[in-house]
């Protein structure tokens, strides 16, 4: 149970080798071994959200994944979501124009939902993104301003998409 | 234009609006955004080692005996912290200062109080050794029968607190003889702050100084009392806060894990990282105590007020007082000839109770508002017609005049964007399809509370300005609105502007709370920023070599980044340092003495709250004011309560940036939404356990829980509340919300809830 194993996890398109324990999730294993602080822990339990990443594209709680489970698939965090020039993502930018956040801390996994969420396609109406935003727990209370911003980046996005 | 790059306005020099004022998005946005702002707990500290508490299963008693033989052979363990094999720490001085009631503090006690309290600590080199062996300790206990709450017989009616006694007048008399009189009882449940964030920290020593990176609403505060828990100088202590993952009053008080994490790091001569588990976080801390309160309203048969009688009681835990004062807003809403309010605490084995947003007035405003909107029913008037008929021109509890209530404002702009003119007042009678609808509104108030402050402001070379203070930013704004305050005092562009906070090792600042940051931080900001400019100016005049000392000005201004002498002769600020030599100037600057205070009083002011003014120190009343306006929408047949739409407007005075402002008002319309329909503490009475400790059935609002929510600016500045013209912002969105909801829920169905949450389940049991 407690023996480290070698591992190598594909995180933001770069290949990380560690040894962890059968037992640490995907989070432990990025805040606590890759030094990836961007990826929260706001409840441990698949209740909050907040350590909400992508594995192969999907939204995928991290607390709730072993990093062994990880394995050899591709693993996206908030520090990987922006361009390699450092552009913030269309869902970046508009969390900053709609003040879409106030602590903060519940913000990467928001912008890592709103981001699958949009690719999704469930961003077709703000009731429609208050359903499928709501594993997303945000105790300062900006739900409001997350609405606009998935909306104001969706529109941007389907822009890019005919440009 | 991409519709991205229209409204986010980084500059308020181009859009002819004063940067003071000016709605720019956050300037610490971006690391937020990008994941790479660090917060206390993503420190990287070199050699962390790992802590894990282990908490009480009973409620009442003593520990007898811990075997923890099998936890320190387990792998990677690096210690055991128990009550019989950690030395006490000396007691700290309360937060108001008074000395302690004993001379020595267990963080860790054999002496259990209350279910869940940590009783050991286990520490090793990894987070999952640490977790694997605390769960090989075995305890023995002697349990004791517990008081679970205010309903247990046991509790009895607790301990009256003298200091929250208030009357006028007489208001059995003025009761005795009023034509309409209520009694009505309204409870509130044990809530929790809850913050994403979960407390935690790391603690680490190098000899004698102790650096903790810890999230905190109050550095200057929670470094006094380590250092007193360790028998430290003040200044031995350093807290790093540089962000922090929201704390709504919870993370202002230095706390007993945070104890534990350093006495560990201190055993061990390594850092320690402690973070409380999600359930941890409900049985580590208390958040709002659970409350009751009786009012008796008398009032003529027209609805004018004559008397309110006010009966309190709020849980606390065994071993300290903790009050939710329930008469903060009772006597102050409205024109009340005779009040008598009076509380009890009633001691029961709970963790102690907490600050949770707006302590008092939130439940207070609970009861008054409620019971503002029965008694209109009662008398067959409009709710908010007789809010405005009872109106109170001056504040009748202190007798001053009020500095700004734009309350009339708030109640009028409120009703109009909502449509109030359109509600049928009868209740039942409003439906869409099969749902009853119902319209229902509240008032609410938060006051304006005063502490002295201290910032540093320093103009340097390469032309930027740097703002620094301990005081912080959970979400509020401080960062933005202090480089607006600083850019606006020295005419330069808000980009140029870095402010450094959140390190206890910066100019002080008082707690981040009671929402007086806004107000007191911009006024240091502000008084520190000018006097550096003195300095520049002084410099340039001054200087041989400065290339303005030739034109022979009595002074210079300072625009744009240049300084400019009457006759016209500009040179940039950089270009004036430089050729004197300096790398900067600056400017350290308090506002002691204009909160009456003198210099000897600097630590009490920074370390201690008391000093904080109440809102009528002085020669006027003062308060932030508000009115909620709701929809909800009930299916009787499923009981199913839905909101469907929240206009509120505000008067918090100045708004230093109003887009910021506008989302910590419905940051706290948000929370009372989840008090009113959602948040209760559930407690096992057979073990005084807390049954619902996680995120999964402790419900906090969801976004899919949360309608549109419009808000609306009716304040102006307030030249009495703060240097300049701000009033409380943070905590007033969430005072009314709750009772705004419970109207409508009565107007929907006929029938009135008195206690919170507002379930289905209590509309069905109403009958």
């Amino acid at each position: 149970m407690s023996t480290p194993r070698p591992l190598t996890l594909i995180v933001n398109g770069e290949p990380r080798a560690l040894q962890v324990e059968p037992r640490t999730t995907l989070l432990d294993a990025l805040r606590e071994r890759l030094d990836l602080t961007g990826t929260k822990k706001g409840c441990d339990h698949g209740q909050c959200g907040a350590c909400t990443l992508h594995v192969d594209g999907e939204r995928v709680l991290a607390c709730l994944t072993l990093a062994q489970q990880a394995e050899g698939r591709r693993i996206t965090t908030i520090e990987g979501l922006a361009g390699p020039d450092g552009t913030l993502h269309a869902v970046q930018k508009a969390f900053l124009a709609e003040d879409a956040f106030q602590c903060g801390y519940c913000t990467p996994g928001q912008i890592m939902s709103a981001v699958a969420c949009i690719r999704e396609g469930h961003a077709g109406s703000a009731a429609e993104i208050r359903e499928f935003m709501a594993g997303n727990l945000c105790r300062c209370g900006a739900y409001p301003h997350i609405v606009a911003a998935v909306q104001r980046a969706a529109r941007a996005l389907e822009q890019e998409t005919l440009a | 234009m991409s519709p991205l790059d229209a409204p986010v306005k980084r500059g308020g020099a181009g859009d002819g609006l004063p940067v003071l004022g000016a709605a720019l998005a956050r300037l610490d946005g971006v690391a937020k955004l990008e994941g790479s702002a660090r917060f206390a707990l993503d420190q990287p500290v070199e050699g962390l080692a790992h802590a894990v508490l282990l908490r009480a299963t009973i409620a009442a008693g003593r520990v007898t005996r811990i075997d923890a033989a099998a936890a320190e052979a387990a792998p990677g363990v690096l210690a055991v912290l128990t009550p019989d094999n950690t030395a006490p720490l000396a007691a700290a001085s309360s937060w108001t200062g008074a000395p302690p009631a004993q001379p020595q503090y267990r963080p860790l006690d054999a002496e259990i109080f209350h279910h869940g309290q940590q009783i050991a600590a286990v520490v090793a080199e990894t987070l999952e050794q640490a977790q694997e062996a605390a769960r090989l300790i075995l305890v023995d206990y002697e349990a004791v029968p517990a008081i679970t709450g205010l309903d247990d017989p046991r509790a009895g009616d607790g301990d009256p607190i003298d200091m929250l006694s208030k009357s006028w007048g007489d208001a059995a008399a003025a009761l005795d003889k009023a034509a309409v009189r209520l009694t009505l009882e309204y409870r509130t449940p044990r809530e929790f702050n809850m913050p994403i964030e979960p407390h935690g920290l790391i603690a680490q020593w190098d000899g004698e100084e102790l650096t903790l990176w810890e999230p905190s609403q109050w550095l200057d505060g929670m470094a006094r009392t380590y250092a007193e828990w360790f028998g430290l100088r003040f200044d031995q202590v350093r807290i790093v806060s540089p962000y922090i993952g929201g704390g709504f009053g919870s993370k202002a008080l230095a706390l007993p894990h945070g104890a534990v994490a350093a006495m560990a790091a201190r055993q061990l001569g390594r850092p320690v990282k402690l973070a409380l588990t999600r359930s941890q976080t409900f049985t580590g801390l208390g958040g709002r105590p659970a409350t009751r309160q009786v009012l008796e309203i008398g009032a003529t048969a027209g609805g004018r007020l004559l008397a309110i009688r006010q009966r309190g009681w709020n849980e606390t835990s065994m071993n300290a007082v903790s009050v939710e004062p329930l008469g903060s807003v009772t006597g102050l809403m409205y024109a009340l000839p005779n009040f008598d309010s009076r509380q009890n605490v009633v001691p029961v084995h709970t963790v102690q109770p907490g600050a949770k947003r707006a302590p008092g007035e939130n439940p207070s405003a609970f009861g008054l508002e409620s019971a503002i909107d029965e008694l209109a029913h009662a008398v067959g008037q409009d709710p908010l017609a007789l809010r405005l008929l009872n109106d109170a021109e001056h504040d009748h509890s202190s007798g001053k005049p009020w500095s700004t209530r734009k309350l009339r404002e708030a109640l009028a702009a409120g009703a109009v964007a909502f449509g109030w003119d359109r509600r049928d007042p009868m209740p039942r009678s409003m439906r869409d399809g099969h749902l009853l609808i119902g319209w229902g509104m509240a008032a609410g108030t938060y006051p304006v509370r005063r502490t002295a402050g201290e910032a540093l402001v320093g103009i340097l070379a390469d032309g930027s300005v740097e703002v620094a203070s301990s005081t912080a930013d959970m979400g509020t704004g401080a960062h933005t609105i202090l480089a607006q305050t600083a850019a606006e005092a020295l005419g330069l562009p808000v980009e140029r502007v870095q402010v450094r906070l959140g390190d206890s090792r910066l100019p002080r600042a008082p707690v981040t709370g009671g929402s007086q940051m806004a107000g007191l931080m911009t006024g240091a900001v502000h008084k520190a920023a000018l006097a550096a400019r003195e300095v520049l100016i002084g410099l340039a005049l001054s200087d041989p070599r400065s290339p303005l000392r030739g034109t022979g000005a009595n002074t210079l201004r300072l625009e744009g980044g240049m300084l400019v002498a009457p006759d016209g002769t500009a040179y940039d600020v950089s270009a004036v340092l430089k050729a004197t030599g300096r790398e900067r100037v600056e400017a350290l600057r308090d506002t002691l003495a204009e909160n009456r205070l003198k210099p000897e009083d600097h630590y009490r002011n920074f370390t201690t709250v008391s000093t904080m003014r109440a809102p009528t120190d002085g020669d006027y009343s003062m308060h932030s004011w508000c009115a909620h306006f709701v929809e909800v929408a009930v299916d009787e047949a499923l009981q199913t309560i839905r909101l469907r739409r929240v206009v509120s407007a505000f008067d918090s005075g100045r708004l230093y940036n109003p887009k910021l402002a506008a989302s910590q008002w419905k940051g706290g319309i948000v929370m009372g939404i989840g008090q009113a329909l959602l948040e209760e503490g559930l407690v096992d009475h057979r073990h005084a356990r807390l049954m619902n400790d996680n995120l999964g059935d402790y419900l906090l609002p969801t976004n899919a829980d949360i309608p549109e929510i419009e808000v609306i600016d009716v304040g102006e500045p307030d030249p009495h509340a703060s240097a300049l013209g701000g009033k409380a912002v943070g905590e007033l969105g969430i005072v009314g919300v709750a009772p705004a909801i419970a109207n409508a829920l009565f107007h929907a169905t006929g029938k009135r809830l008195r206690s919170l949450p507002l379930t289905g389940q209590r509309l069905a049991e109403a009958g």
